[in-house]
Formats: structure tokens, C-alpha cells, sequence
């Protein structure tokens, strides 16, 4: 059952987070609600206070720049699964969108709220994570900005103080010769990931690995970026049996739990056999584009 | 048969197809009354303990609270639906001095709002003594278990044996036996409207309830029982019901707990079970642990078959017994076995009842036999379709000592089948397509439930109007029955189907039926409807004969509204002419007609049965053991189809059902507590995961059925495990005996197939 | 303390004071009588609730009902124009698209929003659009035949 709460709804950014300022930890934010929604249904989060950025139009939008694409915070997931640039030119973040929760969820739900979220098997913090994404903070007395990867401490917790608010979501252009992959493993299309992998591969002369950021989800109490797999193939040329050496680094590194879905076991299984996989999905994305 | 129907056989809309696509239909779940009070029940946190002591008296000072009732509040009696067993009638449902399940009620409260309701729950003070407790049947069977109910030895609640032959001489004379086991799972029924009802009683003593049931008979029958009523002072009115599967005909948690509190304040309460309390605190299908010796000729004839189960009952009776009496019978089904033995044990554990689900114990019992028989099958090197041709029953076969099966087109559905197969052609690699046949029962003729009533009644009324209002205690409960006991109605009257109105579930004004479960609304209250419609046209008919003058060698009939002679349908007067005419020869009485069905030395089971063949293609990613449902082809026969687009929209639905209780539907449970009771975490095949269907007809006739009809519905759940399990094996080699088939199971077989290689 | 909420439901204008945690669906079916809308579960999964708000499909349990200040909101007693059903109405009567109807109202609103926002989308793009809502009766395939039909053009809008 939902507790009584007062309710805000500041019009302006400035005014959010003059409100978080006052109420700290006796306030949440809601913007989409669909995770938060159901954690107050079982009583599980009772604020005293809402603070509700919904209608915070300016944190909406999508900018292809010149440094690369800004998503702002209360973008919808529906926005960023039809944008024609993000479709253009990171695909991957388009088609993660495609099998995230329903399209209801993705109609009012935020990509801003589900990495505030910081559930480890989310979609979208391993997909930012491959591509290199940057997470912005806002607060009242500035901005701070940090690498994806960096951004959730534990199980449904982030750096986030009181006081700040999650605004840009920002991703560097794409170098040539790049390309993503993403997958989720699960028994039902649309569910939470069991296991989920994001790789993103630079391929330099000869099908050598320029560049490379393997991304796992649902693997461990963070969205985990595995460097040890990463190193198995960095600046070297990639064969089979390395792909094969990356997976099972990344199972090791990998620090997946045994619940009712699926054992620790399977889950490290499972990483082996997908990071080769989605490895090689990425390297076929990246030799199609220029 | 071929006859020519005017309504029966056409593609119609549910007769309450247009309250339900505008959002007007009413289910107990939007029922609010003047002056209604929400209730809400509190439950035991334990699966095993000792009621020390229950203090309400903080939540009955909450503001907005009205009454707070336990088991001290009720007569301390005990339901069970084999009331002619009293040792099998033990459930208090509002707990007195034990509870037996994670989730038992103790207490229940009625407030103003839900949320004040649920406030009151809090404040509700229960003392345990919390007592060992047993959740495995085959650790409660043993001696030093906890004992679950008192004074019943091992905690076996019921144990049932079927047998025909010499099982043992048998076996010698097989020229190959497999022995087999299986864990059979759990599943949960998720209607999409839980569990709910609006009790109210007046002051006059009287009880009316809206509630969401599968048979509204039961439960008024039940709430006499347990409240020292006569049946006839409670009305039982189902609405539009959002699902019952099994899970809504026995007294229920919303509805008993809402009567007790009505009765102390004499206004409506409502209570609407949530999610979580439907997945953990209302019956599930029965788990069972099967045991399975087979023997055959080395040419395929099936010799022996011999079955021993151990059932998981939970905390009380419910239909468990009928589940475990089900499994037994259908696991000799679809074949002729010379001889066979079966021996059940259902056995009492401290975990949430399991009872009745669509198919009633024969899902279980055709994954094991369809799995098994396909082993056998490869071991002899036949064919699967072979074995299942060679051993199939046929119509006019009788079980021996158990059952006589009249209609049975299961040769013509294993046809279509290999045709369909056939024409499939060369599968892509780690692709396979499994087999799995049934046979499943058109309702039950036993009375375990001790009606005096007959099984299935109804009453048509004519109109001066010509319009035609049908009266039957049937229960839709969005399998169809409404219209296709409208369109039988109609067929026999020889009206059209919007001449008829069916007024159905409604105890205070519809006959007795016993309700819709075991698949038995269109044949058996289908028969019931078909003999009041031809009891109102008799009349009609009298009247109709005089009007006409026509010659004694002629027979008269009605079709499509038009009164005529048999052999010269051209002579012939308007229905509507007749109607006013009889209804001014029965001084302006409307025309009643009544019929009535209770099957008669039919056998131990059913009246009759219908068969199909499924095949599931899977397609299996090896290398995770994640695979896909590519598709399900069924082919069947359920007699002169009524509603066709009833029957495929059953079997679609089966599919999924059935689908899911092979592929992910599971309730896992950690000492009694059920891990998963959400809708987000059951795993349930939504629309992304739904395979290709296709159905095969095939044209058969039931001569005990209504024009021919039999079942359609239940039977559909029986084959899919058994086919998936079949087909993945038939894709990559290893087979899996405990359902759900899960990927994780899938990969570690075929890793341990990998590591044996070598 | 109780807030104001001013919108727009099938049309109708309304200015109501309701509860801060109030939930859509709560609001739609207690404060206003619209029960078609139904709920099915406590976990935002099963789209029972479905709901088009600013012609998006939404859930309307995870809404709260001040949000939806301002907005316009259509459920399945907004479909039919009068007593003239909608295409898919008509559609899913004529494919038996439905039977114990519980989750109908939700898979007409999330029909509806799919051929609203792509009124030619494939057989891939249908089962997406329903894959937010849980049937437990139909096995889906009657409701994409429905949904199939209409995009097909063979039912036209009613006048």
C-alpha cells in the first residue's frame, strides 16, 4: 500500500533541486514512477515527500552535436527506441529499447530513471557502459560528470547524493570502424535480463581489436564493465579460441547470484557463451560501418 | 455425421462478445453497493504452527474499521468438496486452532477502505507456536514426519487404485520393459481476475454473493455448510468471471471471510484477493512424483502398464483427491492396455493446497506416458507414430471394468499428424518435433460432492415475443458456455441464436449445475438445454399440428423460425404465429420447457471422450540450451464442433497454458514459501513467445452428446509438455523428467551428454 | 492533503481533488465509474490497466494520477463513437479475440495505441505491441488475427 505523501512538481530544474535541497533524504523522485511505483505499491519506499520532474521538459531531448549525442535525463525509452539518429547512429541503444519491459513501460518510463535505478539487470546501463557513456549530475551547487561504468555502487544504489539529480546521458562519437552488440539472455523475450552482454569492438588492420569495452549485466551487484576479458583481447588479433579466453575471464570476473531464475553456475556458463557471441556481433557491425 | 444446422457449426459472436470488447461487462471485480465495506484477511507467516492467541482489539479501534472476525467468529466447521467423505472435508478456511500453510487465514477485517483495511491487518496480534513442518510428499510419507492433519497415518490424505489384468504375469511375457520417473510441477492458474466476492447479508438472515466462480451451486452449497444455512436462503450470483481454470469452485478465502464479516454487521463486504495472495494462498495444479514401468513386444504391442504416484496435497483436500484419482485413469489413456495397474497416494505437506487445474492431473499424466512411450518407441526402433498407431484406442473400446468409449477419432488424428510431419520435410539442425496423444473426459459421473440434484438442468421460457430466455446454473467463465448453450438452445428450438437470452450461474433463479469444470458444460448441461428447448417445441408443436391440420404420417419440426411438416418444409407457418397460438392454448401462460442431465451407467469416469494428437516443433540454441516454440499443430476431434470459434480460441488458449506449464511456469518454494507470487516473476508465455498454431479438425460424432458434441478444452491442455519434452529430444539428443523444461535444465543434460562422450 | 486534477478522460473535461499517491487506474475507476479499465496485478506486468494517455499506451497502475494533469486520457469506454464500436472492436468480436474478457479492455487500448502511432505495423510489430499485456485465455494468435485484419483495411472506421 502507498503511503500519504506530499506531492511537488516544480516547473524549472532550479526549482527541483531547491526542493531536494530542502527535503534531502525525506524526498524521492519520481519521472516515469514504473520502478518506483511498484517498490512504494509494497511499501518497500514510503517518502514523506515526492518530488515529481515528469514534467521537467527541458531534461527531454535528444542533441546530435558535434562531441557527441546528449540524451537528457527524462527522455523516454519509446523516444530513444524511434529516434531516426540514435537508429542511425547507435543502432544498439535503439534495438536494446525494442525488447525492454513493454511499450507501456517504455511510453512514460525514463532511461534516466532506470539507471538511477541501478538495477544490475537493467539493459541500459551495460549498452552506456559498452558505448562509452557519460553520466552527468546536477545539483544546486553544480554539475559532476563520470564514466557509466562508475555510476552505480551496489545493488539499487548510485553515487547520487541528496541534494542531485541524474540530467545528461551523453555518448562520444562513434571512431570508424565500430560497431555494438547487446543481448539478454532470458526465457520470456521481453523479461529482465537473466545474463545480459554488451561489447563494443574497434577493429584495426587484419580483424586486429583496436579498441574493445565488454559490458555485463545481471552479472554481478553493478552493471560490470570485465577489463580482465577486455585485456584477452585488446590489441590483438581475434580468433576463436581468444574469444573463447574472453569469455571465460568474464565469467570469472563475472559475480552472479543463484536465485530462482537461474543458478551462479549457469549464469557463468552462460556469459562464456554469449561474450564470444556478442563479440563477434559487434565485430560484424563494425566492419559494415565506415 | 453431416446435418444441416442453421445455428450450430457457425462462426457467431459470444453472446456477451459486445459487453466485453466495450468494457461494460461486470465482473464481482467492479461490483460496489450502497453502503459495501472492503475487507481484507490476515494469514499465517508460517507453514506449520499452533494458534496461541489472536488479539484484535488495536485494529478494531482504527478509524474506519467495522468488524474484525476470526475462527471464534465461525462455527468451527470444516468444507471439503468430497462431502461424502467427512474425513476429506477439512478445511476451517478462517483457521481456529492450527494453521497448515504459509498463507492460511486467521483473521479478517472489513473497513471502510481497502487501505484502511490493510492498516487493520497490522494491528491484528497473532501468538504462534510455530511446529515442525514437511514440505516434500516424499519426506511427509515417512514415519517421524510431521503429521499435518491429526490422526492421519503418514500423512497420506487419500490413496486410489485402479486395475484390470494381471499387470505382473504381463510383464514376464514382454519382450522389452522401461521403468521410468518424473517429477510432474506445480503450476498456478493466474486467472487475470483473482479471487473476489461481495458477500452481503440482510437482515433478514439471508445471504447474497457476487462472486467469480466456476459453479455457483458449489459454492452456495458449501457456504450451507460451513454457515448451518439452508441452501436456499443464499444466492449465489457468478457475473462475468475473468478466469477460473480449476481454481474458483470450492469456498474460497474472499468469499467465506466476507460472509462471516457481513453476518455481524449486516451490510455488503468486499473482498478482492491481490495478486500475491492468489499465487500463494489460493490451490495450484498438483505436483506429483511418478513412477512408471512399461512393457512391450518387440513389435510394439503394449502389454503392461503399471503407475505409482506420490502426490503433493498441501494443507488440505480440496479436489486433490479428484486430481490424483484423474492422473491414475488417464495415464492408461490414449491406449489399449490388456492390463494396468495404478496406484496413487495423495499426501499431505504444509504448503498451499494443490487441487484442480485445467486437465485435472491427465497434463501430468500425459507428459510421463508421452515421454515414456517415446523412449519405448526408440528403444524397439519403431516409429512414434507407429506405436501410438498400433496400441491407439478406437471407438466402441471399453476400459476394461472402467470406462466405455463410444466416439474416438485418435487414428485420424495420428493421420493428420504424420501428414503434417510429412509435408514439414527436413527439419533445420537442432530443430525436432515431438509427439503427444490424449484423451481426456467430457465431465465426470461421479458424486463425490453428494448432490441430490441432477448434474445438469435448465429451463426455456418462451415469450408471446417469440424471444426465447434460457435459465441454467452453468458458469461461463470465458470458456464459452453462454453461447454455446445459447446456440444448442436455439438449434433444437430452431430459432436463431438472437432469439435466445440466457440468464446463467445465477442460483437464486437458474437450476442447479454442478458447474464448469472437467469439461462437462457442452455435453452435459449442453444435453440439459437440448431437452428443455425440445420440451418447449414439443408444446409448441402440439399447437402447431392442430393450426396446421396436417396429416398424422407427418412429422413436424422447426427450423430458422419456420414452424413445418418434415417432408414438406414448404408447408409450413411462422414460429412467432405458433408461439402466440400455443400461448393462447395455455391461457396465456408463457411456455416452459425443462430438461435435465445426470449421466447413467457410463462407467467410472465420463460419458465420453475426446482425443487428439499434438505435435510442438522446437527449435534449440545448443549452446545455451534456450529454445524457441516454433509451433503446435493439433489435430482433434471433439464431436459435432458447436462454437468453432470457441474451439480454436480453446486450443489456442490451451496452448499457452499448456505451453508454459512444459517451458517456464513454476513455483519454486523454500521451506513452504512460494518464491515467486507475482506476475513478474511467474514466467507466463506473452505474445512474443506464442508459437505458430495450427489446427487440425477431425469430423467425429458423440452419440451421448448434444448434436453430437463432446468435450473441447480441457483435453487441449493435456499433450503439449509431453510434445515439447519429445521434441527437444528429437532436436539435441537429451531428455528432461521434471517439468518445467527450463534452458538451465536443458544445457546441463546436454553438458553431461557432452562430458559422457568423451 | 488533496490536490487538483484537471483532465480530460474520453473527451469528457474533469477538475476533481484526489490523493497525491492515487493512482490513475484508481481514479479512472472509483472517482470517475470508468470500470472497463481493470487491474490484473501488483507488479506493473500484466497491462490489464492499459490506458492511452496523450495517445501513448501507459499503465495506468504506474501512473500516478497527477501526472496525468492536463493530459487526455482515452479508455475502452472512449472507443466506440456512440453506439458505433470501433474497427477493432468489430475485429475482435468477429475473431473471438477475447473470452473470459478480464484483459480485453487493456488489449484494445494497447491496439489501439499501436495502430494509432502505426497504422500499418507487421506481424512482429503487433506482437510487440500486445506483449505488455497477459492473456491467460486466448493464446494471443486470435487477438493478432484481429489486429492483422484491421490493418489490412477490412474495417473501415464507422461514420
Amino acid at each position: 500500500m502507498i503511503n500519504d505523501f506530499e506531492y511537488l512538481a516544480p516547473k524549472t530544474l532550479k526549482e527541483a533541486l531547491a526542493l531536494l535541497d530542502k527535503y534531502q533524504d525525506d524526498c524521492k523522485v519520481i519521472c516515469g514512477g514504473q520502478s518506483l511505483l511498484v517498490l512504494m505499491r509494497q511499501g518497500l519506499v514510503a517518502p514523506p515527500y515526492m518530488v515529481d520532474i515528469k514534467g521537467l521538459n527541458e531534461l527531454s531531448y535528444i542533441k546530435d552535436e558535434k562531441d557527441g549525442l546528449k540524451i537528457g535525463a527524462t527522455t523516454t525509452h519509446r523516444t530513444i527506441e524511434k529516434s531516426a539518429v540514435i537508429k542511425k547512429k547507435y543502432p544498439v541503444l535503439a534495438k536494446m529499447e525494442t525488447r525492454l519491459a513493454s511499450i507501456q513501460t517504455r511510453n512514460w518510463g525514463t532511461i534516466g530513471g532506470n539507471v538511477c535505478h541501478a538495477d544490475p539487470a537493467g539493459d541500459p546501463a551495460p549498452v552506456c557502459i559498452a558505448l562509452g557513456a557519460t553520466f552527468t549530475m546536477t545539483s544546486s551547487k553544480g554539475k559532476r560528470s563520470m564514466p557509466a561504468e562508475d555510476f552505480s555502487l551496489d545493488y539499487f544504489e548510485t553515487v547520487l547524493e541528496p541534494g542531485e539529480l541524474l540530467t545528461e546521458i551523453s555518448l562520444p562519437p562513434v571512431p570508424a570502424k565500430t560497431g555494438t552488440a547487446y543481448t539478454k539472455f532470458n526465457v520470456i523475450e521481453s523479461d529482465l535480463a537473466t545474463v545480459g552482454v554488451a561489447v563494443t569492438v574497434t577493429l584495426g588492420a587484419g580483424d586486429s581489436c583496436q579498441d574493445i569495452r565488454i559490458a555485463l549485466g545481471a552479472s554481478a551487484p553493478i552493471p560490470l564493465r570485465t577489463k580482465k576479458a577486455e585485456a584477452v583481447l585488446k590489441g590483438k588479433k581475434i580468433t576463436e579460441a581468444l574469444l573463447a579466453q574472453a569469455g571465460e575471464a568474464a565469467a570469472a570476473e563475472a559475480d552472479p547470484i543463484s536465485d530462482i531464475y537461474a543458478s551462479d553456475d549457469y549464469r557463468r556458463e552462460l556469459i562464456k557463451v554469449l561474450v564470444p557471441r556478442i563479440t563477434r556481433e559487434a565485430m560484424a557491425n563494425a566492419r559494415k560501418a565506415k | 455425421m453431416t446435418t444441416k444446422f442453421t445455428v450450430i457449426g457457425q462462426r457467431v459472436h459470444n453472446v456477451d462478445g459486445t459487453e466485453k470488447v466495450t468494457g461494460s461487462a461486470k465482473y464481482t471485480f467492479d461490483v460496489v453497493l450502497p453502503n459495501m465495506l472492503y475487507g481484507k484477511v490476515k494469514r499465517s507467516p508460517y507453514p506449520h504452527a499452533k494458534i496461541l492467541k489472536i488479539d484484535t482489539s488495536k485494529a478494531k479501534k482504527l478509524i474506519g474499521v467495522k468488524a474484525v472476525v476470526t475462527g471464534k467468529d465461525t462455527l468451527g466447521r470444516k468444507q471439503g468438496i468430497w462431502r461424502r467423505f467427512p474425513e476429506l472435508c477439512d478445511e476451517e478456511i478462517l483457521c481456529r486452532t492450527k494453521v497448515r500453510y504459509i498463507g492460511d487465514p486467521v483473521a479478517a477485517v472489513a473497513a471502510i477502505d481497502e487501505d484502511t483495511a490493510e492498516e487493520a491487518l497490522d494491528l491484528i496480534e497473532v501468538e504462534y507456536e510455530p511446529l515442525p513442518a514437511v514440505f516434500d510428499p516424499l519426506e511427509a510419507i515417512k514415519e517421524d514426519a510431521p503429521q499435518v492433519h491429526d490422526g492421519v497415518e503418514l500423512n497420506i490424505n487419500i490413496n486410489r487404485h485402479i486395475e484390470w489384468g494381471d499387470v505382473d504375469e504381463a510383464f514376464q511375457k514382454c519382450d522389452h520393459i522401461r521403468e521410468d520417473q518424473y517429477k510432474c510441477s506445480s503450476q498456478a492458474h493466474v486467472c487475470m481476475e483473482t479471487h473476489d466476492a461481495v458477500a452481503s447479508f440482510g437482515h433478514n438472515g439471508k445471504l447474497t454473493v457476487w462472486t467469480s466462480s466456476q459453479s455457483s451451486y458449489y459454492i452456495q452449497r458449501l457456504y450451507a455448510d460451513m454457515l448451518d444455512m439452508k441452501e436456499s436462503d443464499i444466492r449465489v450470483m457468478n457475473r462475468h468471471t475473468g478466469g477460473g481454470f480449476g481454481s474458483k469452485f470450492e469456498l474460497d478465502s474472499a468469499q467465506f471471510p466476507a460472509a462471516i464479516l457481513s453476518q455481524k454487521l449486516c451490510q455488503p463486504v468486499k473482498i478482492v484477493l491481490s495478486r500475491e495472495e492468489e499465487f500463494t494462498a489460493t490451490k495450484r495444479r498438483t505436483p506429483m512424483y511418478y513412477f512408471l514401468k512399461l512393457g512391450a513386444t518387440k513389435d510394439g504391442k503394449l502389454l503392461a502398464k503399471e503407475a505409482r504416484v506420490i502426490t503433493e496435497g498441501g494443507a488440505y483436500t480440496a479436489m486433490g483427491a479428484t486430481a490424483l484419482y484423474l492422473t491414475g485413469f488417464f495415464s492408461s489413456f490414449p491406449y489399449k492396455y490388456p492390463n494396468y495397474r495404478y496406484d496413487g497416494y495423495r499426501v499431505y505437506t504444509n504448503t498451499a493446497v494443490t487441487s484442480a487445474m485445467r486437465g485435472f492431473g491427465a497434463p501430468q499424466s500425459t507428459f510421463v506416458g508421452e515421454s515414456q512411450l517415446d523412449m519405448m518407441a526408440e528403444d524397439l526402433g519403431i516409429d512414434p507414430i507407429e506405436i501410438r498407431r498400433k496400441n491407439g484406442m478406437t471407438p466402441n473400446y471399453e476400459v476394461p471394468g472402467q470406462a466405455f468409449i463410444q466416439s474416438c477419432g485418435l487414428h485420424q488424428c495420428l493421420d493428420k499428424i504424420e501428414d503434417h510431419i510429412k509435408k514439414r520435410g527436413k527439419l533445420p539442425p537442432n530443430h525436432g518435433i515431438g509427439v503427444s496423444a490424449y484423451g481426456f473426459m467430457s465431465g465426470g459421473i461421479f458424486n463425490w460432492f453428494n448432490t441430490p440434484y441432477a448434474f445438469s438442468a435448465a429451463v426455456v421460457r418462451i415469450n408471446i415475443d417469440g424471444k426465447v430466455d434460457l435459465y441454467t446454473g452453468a458458469c461461463d467463465i470465458g470458456q464459452g458456455s453462454n453461447t454455446t448453450l445459447s446456440m444448442i438452445c436455439a438449434e433444437e428450438l430452431g430459432v436463431k441464436l438472437e432469439d435466445v437470452r440466457i440468464f446463467s450461474g445465477d442460483t437464486g433463479i437458474c437450476p442447479p449445475d454442478l458447474g464448469a469444470w472437467g469439461s462437462r458444460e457442452t455435453l452435459m448441461n449442453g444435453n440439459a438445454v437440448k431437452r428443455a428447448a425440445a420440451d418447449a417445441k414439443r408444446q409448441l408443436l402440439e399447437f402447431a399440428a392442430a393450426h396446421m391440420g396436417a396429416n398424422i404420417v407427418y412429422d413436424l419440426d422447426i427450423k430458422d423460425r419456420w414452424v413445418h411438416l418434415v417432408d414438406r418444409p414448404e408447408r409450413g407457418v411462422s414460429y412467432f404465429d405458433i408461439v402466440k397460438a400455443a400461448i393462447r392454448g395455455k391461457d396465456g401462460n408463457a411456455i416452459m420447457g425443462r430438461g435435465y442431465y445426470t449421466p447413467h451407467r457410463k462407467g467410472m469416469i465420463s460419458p465420453a471422450y475426446s482425443f487428439g494428437v499434438q505435435i510442438a516443433e522446437v527449435a534449440v540454441d545448443p549452446e545455451t540450451g534456450r529454445y524457441k516454440l516454433v509451433n503446435v499443430t493439433t489435430a482433434h476431434e471433439s464431436g459435432t464442433v458447436v462454437n468453432p470459434l470457441g474451439i480454436e480460441g480453446q486450443l489456442e488458449g490451451a496452448i499457452m497454458m499448456a505451453g508454459g506449464y512444459g517451458y517456464c511456469e513454476d513455483q519454486p518454494m523454500d521451506d513452504g514459501k512460494i518464491l515467486n507470487p507475482s506476475i513478474a516473476d511467474y514466467k507466463l508465455i506473452r505474445s512474443l513467445d506464442m508459437p505458430e498454431t495450427e489446427i487440425l479438425e477431425i469430423d467425429t460424432y458423440e452419440p451421448e452428446g448434444p448434436f453430437g458434441a463432446k468435450e473441447a478444452g480441457e483435453g487441449l491442455t493435456n499433450p503439449t509438455a509431453g510434445a515439447i519434452g519429445n521434441a527437444i529430444y528429437k532436436a539435441v539428443g537429451v531428455r528432461i523428467n521434471d517439468l518445467p523444461i527450463t534452458p538451465e535444465k536443458v544445457f546441463k543434460a546436454l553438458r553431461e551428454k557432452k562430458q559422457k562422450a568423451k | 492533503m488533496k490536490k487538483e486534477l484537471k483532465f480530460k478522460v474520453n473527451g469528457q473535461p474533469y477538475d476533481i481533488f484526489v490523493k497525491p499517491k492515487a493512482l490513475l487506474s484508481d481514479v479512472l475507476r472509483i472517482e470517475l465509474g470508468l470500470t472497463g479499465t481493470k487491474r490484473g496485478c501488483n507488479s506493473s506486468s500484466c497491462g490489464a490497466c492499459t490506458v492511452m494517455l496523450n495517445g501513448m499506451a501507459v499503465k495506468s497502475c504506474s501512473v500516478l494520477a497527477l501526472q496525468a494533469n492536463g493530459a487526455e486520457v482515452v479508455t475502452v469506454e472512449g472507443l466506440a463513437k456512440g453506439n458505433k464500436l470501433s474497427p477493432l472492436q468489430r475485429a475482435f468480436l468477429d475473431h473471438g479475440s477475447y473470452q473470459c474478457g478480464f484483459c480485453t479492455p487493456g488489449m484494445l487500448m494497447s491496439s489501439t495505441a499501436l495502430l494509432t502511432e502505426n497504422p500499418k505495423p507487421t506481424k512482429e510489430e503487433i506482437k510487440e505491441g500486445i506483449d505488455g499485456n497477459i492473456c491467460r485465455c486466448t493464446g494471443y494468435n486470435s487477438i493478432i488475427r484481429a489486429i492483422t485484419a484491421v490493418v489490412k483495411g477490412d474495417y473501415k472506421e464507422a461514420k
